[in-house]
């Protein structure tokens, strides 16, 4: 029973966690339909960043954020507006896979270059820190983690829709031309929804870094789940992406307990299957010009 | 008459001619590498890139610091030893025709093993082919030594299955009381992983212990929560991890997190890696781990190799440069034995006779092999005590007491 419990609390843990790794990926393709490949590298780019940071300071990796957050909207922005805006429309989707793979190989090769193949992991004095009750642990740093992805989820809501960069955002994902009809600059809004996709990926990556152990090649593990995530919640869907995260999550805590670690893994690769056969659109979006 | 140009134009041609002539009649004679005084090629595909780079680069470093320290020191047979090193860039195919090219076209004397067992099973057959001895640094999963291989010597101290064959015998030595009752087993999806824990695994079961949890968790596995909620769940009286590096740390924080106080906790391989503490910091303490070499080991040229090493690359060596090293005074010491290092068949075949019957003296202490190349010592049990990690067992090279119940982490 306590097992049980213990991985229902694990498996909401790692869904808010994954609902935020993956908040990133839905935005480009929901903004231009982009296919970023690199986003899980960019999550190990904060992580390493958040790491070497805490080795050369010795403070909280956490303050890290101060810095990656400003600097990976502005590298967002910028790898928008420098290379994904000059593919050519009829063929971007394609393209985007390719280019954005480049990317992940050259961020991959640089962090091997610049702090070698070493595994790392910031060494926290609360790392193996937990609290108790009903017989249930609760891990202090994946807590944070959830909370973190909580704060910013919201906060990525709130932004997408309360404020007028996020309506223009919005009518930019539904429909680009009468976007463009009513006054919208759509090309610099596309341009900061690219760089609000990477400020997640800072936040991601930095949530990841306090849990985990951290290598140039270890994006490649992440893409593929969070590409399921995103394809099962609705492609371009925040909300959709964040309940499938979730749902997934739970299902991959719980299934371990019965199946064991392998099968456990393979719940990613089924949903998506599933998905893909029954509704391609995905489980919790709506049609793609109606998203969000 | 005939211009000065012209005549130049002759002497020079008559020049380039006799300088190509000599040319060819050199290479002839270098080309065979058996006559007296040329160097004795050595041939040896290793993964510099890819999935292995890291161990890769490190047996190459041992290679590397070997043949420096053996032709400062006379040579092998008073001549010169070269390396020649391809990058297989960790893959199977390609190491199996890295070793087809080093013996067919480079036509080297002798040849050295790669790196890990998924690489060392093609080269072996390779090298089998040709009748080569084969002495591999890295392939301790029972796989290598079940594929019938007569070539074939691993240069470490023990198989995978028998690394914790001190830790196994100190348990089956404590009071009934005092035994480990239940255990836990978690081990990576990987040969050389679950050869190490699942031979303790086996011993422990003889004893009588119940194994409460037996999980495993494929490579890629970063989240390690759910394996961590099944062990806590036992409450098992000792934890075994089959682990390599990063499975191992990303465990034990998550039964840290999860207040599991096992009585006893061994993980191989990652404990004595140098970023272990790093990443774990203070709670350490009583972590056990077997372990091939260690610098500070009593065994004889160890020293001597210790000083070398650390001159020639700055840092103390590791296993993994060891265990090169370990493969270089193998060969070496057939070679000086039988007296001769070339492709031929019957050289070849004298020095396999030779290592199946003798025992070597090598930094990892001697060692000898049964009919399949499986060395027949055990490794060290290593733990960490007062936040260093020492070796524990065996009692007669032992550098400190081994802490019997794990400390709370």
């Amino acid at each position: 029973m306590s097992l049980l419990v213990q991985s229902l609390i694990l498996g909401i843990l790692l869904g808010g966690l994954y609902a935020l790794l993956a908040a990133g990926l839905t935005l480009y393709f929901g903004v231009m339909r982009v296919v970023m490949i690199a986003h899980s590298a960019f999550l190990i780019l904060a992580a390493y960043l958040a790491w070497a940071f805490t080795r050369a300071t010795g403070l909280d990796p956490l303050l890290s954020l101060v810095g990656t957050v400003p600097l990976f909207f502005l590298t967002g922005v910028l790898m928008q507006r420098l290379l994904i805006s000059r593919l050519r429309p009829a063929t971007l989707t394609m393209m985007s896979v390719l280019l954005t793979f480049a990317i992940a190989l050259v961020i991959e090769g640089m962090l091997g270059f610049v702090w070698t193949g070493t595994q790392r992991r910031i060494q926290l004095p609360y790392g193996g820190a937990n609290l108790e009750f009903a017989g249930v642990n609760i891990a202090v740093v994946k807590l944070i983690a959830f909370g973190l992805a909580a704060v910013s989820l919201l906060a990525l809501y709130l932004l997408l829709t309360r404020t007028k960069m996020g309506q223009a955002l919005r009518a930019t994902i539904q429909h680009p031309e009468a976007a463009r009809l009513v006054g919208i600059n759509t090309d610099r809004v596309a341009g900061y929804g690219f760089g609000l996709g990477l400020a997640t990926a800072a936040i991601g990556g930095t949530a990841l870094a306090l849990d985990s152990t951290i290598y140039p090649s270890l994006h490649w593990h992440w893409i593929g789940p969070l590409m399921a995530i995103i394809v099962v919640g609705g492609l371009g869907s925040i909300p959709g992406a964040a309940m499938a995260a979730m749902v997934l999550g739970l299902g991959q805590a719980l299934l371990q307990i019965p199946l064991g670690t392998t099968w456990a893994q393979t719940c990613f690769y089924l949903a998506l299957f599933v998905t893909l056969m029954v509704r391609p659109q995905g489980f919790f979006g709506g049609r793609l010009a109606q998203r969000f | 008459m005939k211009s000065p140009l012209f005549r130049l134009g002759v002497l020079s041609l008559a020049l380039a001619t006799t300088a190509s002539l000599s040319a060819c009649l050199s290479s002839e004679t270098g080309g065979g590498g058996d006559g007296e005084g040329d160097p004795i090629t050595i041939g040896i595909s290793l993964p510099l890139t890819g999935d292995f780079s890291e161990p890769g680069k490190g047996v190459q470093r041992g290679y590397e610091a070997w043949a420096e320290w053996t032709n400062e020191n006379g040579g092998l047979l008073g001549r010169d030893v070269e390396l020649k090193i391809l990058d297989d860039q960790s893959n199977a195919d390609r190491v199996a025709s890295d070793y087809e090219r080093l013996i067919n076209q480079d036509q080297v004397d002798l040849v050295f093993g790669p790196f890990s067992t998924r690489l060392v099973v093609p080269a072996a057959q390779v090298a089998q082919d040709y009748g080569f001895l084969f002495v591999e640094p890295a392939g301790a999963a029972p796989e290598v030594f079940d594929q019938g291989f007569d070539n074939l010597f691993y240069a470490a101290p023990a198989v995978a299955d028998d690394h914790y064959d001190h830790l196994a015998d100190y348990i089956e030595k404590m009071p009934a009381a005092q035994r480990p009752k239940t255990a836990a087993v978690a081990v990576m999806d990987d040969p050389f992983a679950m050869g190490t824990a699942y031979g303790l695994k086996a011993r422990l079961e003889e004893m009588g212990v119940k194994i409460l949890v037996d999980e495993v968790y494929p490579p890629n596995t970063t989240d390690f929560s759910g394996i961590a909620a099944k062990i806590a769940d036992s409450g098992a009286d000792i934890m075994v991890g089959g682990t390599q590096y990063q499975d191992a740390v990303n465990m034990i924080l998550a039964l840290q997190q999860l207040n599991y106080q096992p009585k006893m906790a061994a993980f191989s391989t990652a404990p004595t890696n140098p970023e272990f503490p790093q990443a774990i910091g203070s709670k350490t303490e009583g972590i056990l781990s077997p372990t091939g070499y260690t610098p500070e080991a009593d065994h004889e040229t160890n020293a001597e190799f210790v000083d070398f090493y650390t001159e020639y690359a700055g840092t103390p060596p590791g296993e993994d440069e060891a265990n090169a090293w370990t493969t270089g005074q193998v060969v070496a010491a057939a070679v000086e034995a039988v007296g001769c290092a070339d492709p031929e068949p019957e050289c070849q075949g004298e020095l396999i006779d030779w290592l199946h019957e003798n025992e070597v003296q090598t930094v990892v202490g001697p060692l000898t092999w049964d009919e399949a190349g499986r060395p027949e010592s055990a490794h060290m049990i290593q733990q960490y005590v007062d936040g260093k990690i020492r070796i524990v067992l065996p009692e007669e090279l032992a550098e400190a007491e081994i802490i019997p119940v794990k400390p709370a982490w």
